[in-house]
């Protein structure tokens, strides 16, 4: 029984919401339309409420550093607990306009703003020195990729035209038209992937998103 | 904008400066402590704010039509409640279920929506010749797609071993992939550097050597 | 053993110092701009066509599906976009599925001189905060009190008079979207398909490749990142931050290939001996 439960009632629910929603889609059934349409209400209740689940995840990781004062780690542990207790009382404030905290503004305004744009950015970096050290035209493969990815380069600057004025032409051609068959490619293969997916999780062979492999 | 004028303005853009400093002394020096503090101050703040967002969203989406009389919202509430079941081991199972709705309506979705857009249009617009009158690169890119994007896809294939009849096929296959691939490295570079300068203009800007 | 020859040398060069030579080049355009034009990819001049096409009254969604950190290839083209929106006298609804996204919000209302004389809540609004990804992009188009049952700042949505018969994707004209992710496949799968709703993206340089193949016959159409920006900001008249930014990709730009030639130059001398 508990592994009805557990198991075959869950994979029973995940096929009837996917029926649900393909029959919305080609059949006009108002019954089964006010179905889909609840249940996608309900999917971005569940969605809403799990994101604070990496929170609670995060911080109880770290209330374990903490605890057993985990070696030059544990004090930026109680840091990183610190500043979401701090953040997280004045945000709840005024739950409903939080922004209406001038503290909370601030801490927004200047050190979220600028660690995000700063954190996004620090991969220029790497690229950079990817560039330098890891893109070598060892074969036809890579010697392609190359010459494709600096026409564009050149392109994207302004200067590329400064160099030579038929860089924009070559760039865009690899931009608006060379890449096109590979894009094109991902698309159409990554859909019959998603059909395929699809198919097996409707047929309950599919279960690597339900967390079985990693215990319970 | 321009330059702020104010002490919270003032106190804000050299604090949102030496952040940014902080998290750079590691690709710029070393791993450092000051690199550590940004990096848990950014992880805190970023966690409090998605758990706020999270509560406010809730509260509007499924408290408020809950108190207003919309009782059945109690069962995605709970389900949503199930979720949490996934941080503890022998529950783990509970989670399942709002998991199902979640995926279940994903996949149903993503099913129904993605013949038309991803196969059905691409092979059309692979398949469609210019206009009549086009010029002759009009011509060779239409070529180009159609046998481009027929070999690429037979790289995919994978049920077969790409030998025999399928090497030369897919070898050019990869080669177009590749095409596509630098392209997109080159849209890439793109992306990183003008982050990037955006925060050299930052640093410039609070320094004052360049306006707000 | 061999000599060490000066190509041996700079395979070893320590990363750090092309870090810095990176992060100075980068400075250097601000302080002495190159001012170089930035020619207008066709994209882009069919995403202004689309937008001029919208009459006075007509609503059209901007999806913000970008966050703060993105800002600086983002936020030109949305600014861009909003400008011709007010000129054309659409009403505008913006949405995010940042958490961070009504701080985007409010940077475009700061920049955009036109909101100066609308009035928010009959001419524009935001509505706020959503996540769920496609299920919710898809109640959207059914429902779109189903999800938003206030603006961002908890007014209930029935007292903005710009909602007053906005429901779903049938009463909305266009679909403009800021992405730094794949929200913009959910519009065309659940909005540009089944209600043929036209729909454009305006995301970071990486979804220009991505959506290539959509455009023109399924997104009308696009820009990429900060250079997206720029184009836009020169089709509309209006130059901006991102043509400033573009000064600076062209010294990064070329670091970048120098140092893949130099790399190359080197990896070939070395594999010779």
């Amino acid at each position: 029984m508990a592994e009805v439960v557990r198991r075959e009632l869950v994979y029973i629910l995940t096929a009837i919401v996917v029926i649900i929603m393909i029959v919305d889609f080609f059949f006009a059934v108002p019954a089964v339309s006010a179905v889909a349409g609840e249940l996608r209400t309900w999917a971005t209740i569940i969605s809403t409420m799990a994101l604070a689940l990496g929170a609670v995840n995060i911080i109880r990781v770290h209330s374990r550093n903490v605890r057993r004062r985990t070696p030059g780690v544990w004090y930026h542990s109680a840091w990183l607990i610190f500043i979401f207790a701090f953040v997280m009382l004045l945000g709840m404030l005024d739950i409903n306009n939080p922004a209406s905290n001038p503290i909370y503004k601030w801490i927004f305004d200047y050190s979220y703003v600028s660690l995000g744009q700063t954190w996004y950015a620090i991969t220029g970096f790497y690229i950079a020195s990817a560039a330098y050290r890891a893109f070598r035209a060892r074969n036809v493969d890579a010697a392609l990729l190359l010459i494709a990815g600096i026409f564009v380069m050149l392109m994207n600057a302004p200067i590329g035209e400064v160099i030579w004025v038929q860089i924009p032409v070559i760039g865009r051609w690899f931009n608006d038209v060379g890449q096109v068959p590979a894009m094109r490619t991902f698309l159409i293969v990554a859909a019959f992937g998603l059909l395929a997916f699809g198919f097996r999780t409707l047929l309950g062979r599919e279960r690597g998103f339900y967390g079985e492999v990693a215990g319970g | 904008m321009g330059y702020p004028t104010t002490i919270d303005g003032i106190l804000g853009i050299w604090t949102a400066l030496a952040l940014m400093l902080f998290v750079y002394s590691y690709p710029l020096f070393k791993e450092n402590q000051l690199f550590r503090f940004a990096e848990h101050f950014f992880i805190g703040l970023s966690l409090a704010i998605a758990a706020i967002i999270s509560i406010q969203t809730t509260i509007r989406l499924a408290i408020t039509p809950l108190m207003a009389g919309k009782i059945y919202y109690i069962i995605p509430i709970l389900l949503g409640f199930m979720m949490y079941f996934i941080l503890h081991r022998d529950y783990r199972w509970i989670s399942r279920y709002p998991i199902a709705i979640l995926v279940g309506s994903s996949i149903g979705l993503g099913m129904r929506g993605t013949i038309i857009p991803n196969i059905l249009s691409q092979i059309i617009a692979t398949i469609t010749p210019p206009k009549a009158g086009a010029v002759a690169l009009s011509w060779f890119n239409f070529v180009y797609i159609g046998i481009g994007t027929i070999l690429a896809v037979m790289y995919f294939l994978l049920t077969f071993e790409h030998r025999g009849p399928l090497l030369y096929p897919t070898r050019l296959g990869r080669w177009i992939i590749m095409i596509g691939l630098g392209a997109y490295y080159g849209n890439t570079v793109l992306f990183r550097m003008a982050m990037l300068s955006g925060r050299a203009q930052f640093l410039l800007q609070v320094l004052g050597l360049v306006p707000f | 053993m061999s000599q060490e020859t000066i190509w041996d040398r700079l395979q070893r060069i320590d990363r750090r110092v092309i870090y810095w030579l990176l992060f100075i080049l980068l400075m250097i355009p601000f302080i002495r701009p190159l001012g170089l034009p930035v020619s207008i990819s066709p994209q882009a001049i069919s995403l202004v066509e689309g937008l001029r096409k919208l009459k006075e009254g007509d609503v059209v969604v901007v999806n913000i599906s970008s966050g703060v950190s993105a800002w600086p290839e983002c936020l030109p083209s949305l600014v861009a976009v909003s400008k011709v929106l007010i000129q054309q006298k659409a009403k505008i609804i913006y949405w995010t599925s940042f958490v961070d996204g009504h701080m985007t919000f409010e940077k475009i209302v700061e920049k955009v001189p036109g909101f100066r004389g609308l009035t928010y809540g009959v001419d524009y609004v935001h509505l706020g905060f959503y996540t769920g990804a496609e299920p919710t992009v898809a109640q959207l188009a059914t429902n779109i009190r189903a999800i938003f049952t206030t603006d961002y700042k908890g007014t209930p949505i029935d007292q903005l008079p710009i909602m007053k018969g906005v429901n779903s994707a049938k009463d909305v004209k266009m679909v403009i979207s800021s992405d730094t992710g794949d929200y913009c496949d959910y519009y065309i799968r659940q909005w540009r398909i089944p209600y043929g709703v036209p729909t454009a993206e305006i995301g970071i340089a990486m979804i220009f490749s991505q959506y290539q193949p959509y455009w023109p016959e399924i997104i009308f159409g696009m820009t990429g990142g900060a250079r997206g920006g720029a184009e836009l900001e020169k089709l509309i008249g209006e130059l901006g931050d991102a043509t400033v930014t573009m000064d600076a990709i062209n010294t990064s730009h070329l670091l970048v290939i120098v140092a893949v030639i130099l790399a190359n130059i080197g990896y070939a001398a070395t594999r010779r001996r």
